[in-house]
């Protein structure tokens, strides 16, 4: 069984100047698509890409609640794979949801940075 | 390529399926090679192509060394769940194109004495480290497709009524029984909206298939085509949920690779039910039932045995159980004895041409990590 050591590979974030949480990602110079990651290529069509930063803003595609154990993560937790704006698809925990109800898919959410333990966050804002 | 010829399933086995910690992978791969062995008619093999995803490094060599298999090229293939059936479509294309003459496919896991509980999620990958267990995975899907109107929450139980009733007629299988669909929507919640009932159970086993070039004799089963790809991104611009399209590609290139218009032309079909969501998208994606047809499909007994395109006779992972590994080979070992008419209460009368599907995930921004589609034929 792995366990958490070596680099973190989840999205990196950072706060704008204006108090927003964005996804620090990259954007492909071909063909525009958004990755959370920084990855060397764009992973549809290995292209360069350049730095981009994505959010705060987006729309849950779907989400649901574990309630089963996984190492590290304490059940039940609320998840959400959230389309941001003009940016990637991430997958957030929302915390301090009613762990019995998942997310409402359509809602409206903002990136809020990361749990204690680096996970990314998103709030529904409507 | 050099040669081109047709490539016989000469013979299947499998070990007993579910939790079998006593045990060892050496006894379980035993109990499917000796069969697979027997049922050919000949130990010989040239070469052996092994699947597995979490056996410790060099536990091909290791099992196969106990059984005397020393010295000839042995090569181990991990594609998640799809491992199993990755190692044979390699087989069949050594054998295919006259690299070897009887190769060997292996697939074996030991899932009880490697996890607690559900596969602990890869750390090294964001959405793993994140906490998407496997079937979080799934239940994104799931809750998207009842969001949208694409299936109901009956119809995913469903599917799990109806391999938990087809596994009755299976002794190899680890879970059987008739349920009902209240039974299956009150199980344990696992990650909304999946239930306990939903998902595959924790399994150790092990299947084989030797594979020969074809003789041409009557009732041989032979590979009429197979194909495998590996997944492209899946995000926000994606049509589907995660893995249809995959599983859809795949497709696609099997059924041109056997010359077949579509997979409903196949009698009898074997694919990956990890969760119930699992069946139902695939069966779209196969483009065996219309898009947002799963559901009715598996509600309305058109996938059941008996139906017009009856999916997972075994059980499926849901019931046969999931031995990730050895997953792929236990649904061509299935395929292969519909093909031959040997499977009793659960035979698809007069199957002539069976279909599987095998797909398996966990690298976060793909489609899926691979996906196997084969056709089989009985001559």
């Amino acid at each position: 069984m792995s366990s958490p050591t070596g680099a973190d590979p989840r999205p990196a974030i950072r706060r704008t100047a204006e108090g927003d949480w964005v996804v620090v990602g990259r954007r492909c110079r071909a063909c525009a698509e958004p990755v959370a990651y920084a990855w060397p290529r764009c992973p549809s069509c290995g292209s360069a890409v350049e730095p981009a930063h994505f959010g705060p803003r987006g729309t849950v595609w779907s989400s649901t609640v574990v309630r089963i154990a996984v190492p590290g993560h304490a059940p039940p937790y609320s998840l959400a794979y959230v389309d941001l704006d003009d940016g990637p698809r991430v997958l957030a925990h929302v915390p301090g949801r009613n762990a019995d109800e998942p997310t409402p898919i359509g809602s409206t959410a903002r990136l809020i940075g990361v749990s204690d333990d680096g996970d990314l966050q998103v709030e529904v804002t409507g | 390529m050099t040669a081109r010829g047709t490539v016989a399933v000469a013979g299947v086995g499998t070990s007993h399926f579910g939790r079998q910690p006593d045990r060892d992978l050496l006894t379980l791969a035993y109990d499917a090679v000796r069969e697979a062995f027997s049922d050919a008619g000949s130990e010989r093999v040239d070469a052996v192509w092994v699947g597995t995803v979490f056996a410790p490094a060099g536990v091909a060599q290791r099992v196969l060394r106990a059984m005397g298999i020393t010295g000839i090229p042995i090569v181990t293939v991990e594609n998640a769940c799809a491992s199993g059936t990755t190692a044979f479509v390699e087989a069949h294309e050594a054998v295919r194109t006259g690299r070897h003459g009887r190769v060997l496919a292996l697939g074996l896991e030991q899932m009880s004495t490697a996890f607690s509980g559900a596969i602990t999620p890869e750390t090294t990958d964001p959405e793993g480290r994140t906490g998407l267990a496997m079937p979080a995975m799934y239940a994104m899907s799931a809750a998207r497709y009842l969001h949208t109107g694409a299936v109901t929450p009956e119809q995913l139980a469903a599917v799990s009524v109806k391999n938990h009733a087809h596994a009755v007629h299976n002794p190899r299988a680890q879970y059987s029984g008739h349920h009902t669909v209240e039974q299956v929507l009150a199980s344990r919640m696992i990650a909304d909206p999946l239930t306990l009932l939903q998902c595959c159970p924790t399994s150790d086993g092990a299947a084989a298939a030797v594979l020969t070039p074809a003789t041409g004799a009557a009732g041989e089963v032979v590979v009429r085509g197979a194909a495998l790809r590996s997944g492209t991104p899946w995000n926000h611009r994606s049509p589907h949920v995660w893995g249809h399209d995959v599983v859809a590609d795949t497709t696609r290139d099997a059924l041109a690779a056997a010359d077949l218009d579509a997979a409903s032309d196949a009698d009898v079909l074997e694919v990956h039910d990890a969760f119930t969501i699992g069946e139902i998208v695939t069966t779209e994606a196969l483009g065996l039932v219309p898009p947002g047809e799963g559901g009715k499909a598996a509600a309305g007994g058109v996938t059941a045995l008996g139906g017009a395109h009856p999916v997972n006779p075994s059980g499926g992972l849901l019931s046969r159980g999931h031995p990730l590994g050895a997953t792929g080979l236990a649904q061509i070992a299935e395929i292969t004895w519909q093909l031959r008419g040997r499977c009793g209460a659960r035979q698809v009368e007069g199957a002539r041409l069976g279909l599987v599907e095998t797909m398996g995930g966990g690298v976060s921004v793909l489609d899926g990590n691979a996906c196997v589609v084969t056709v089989l034929e009985s001559r």
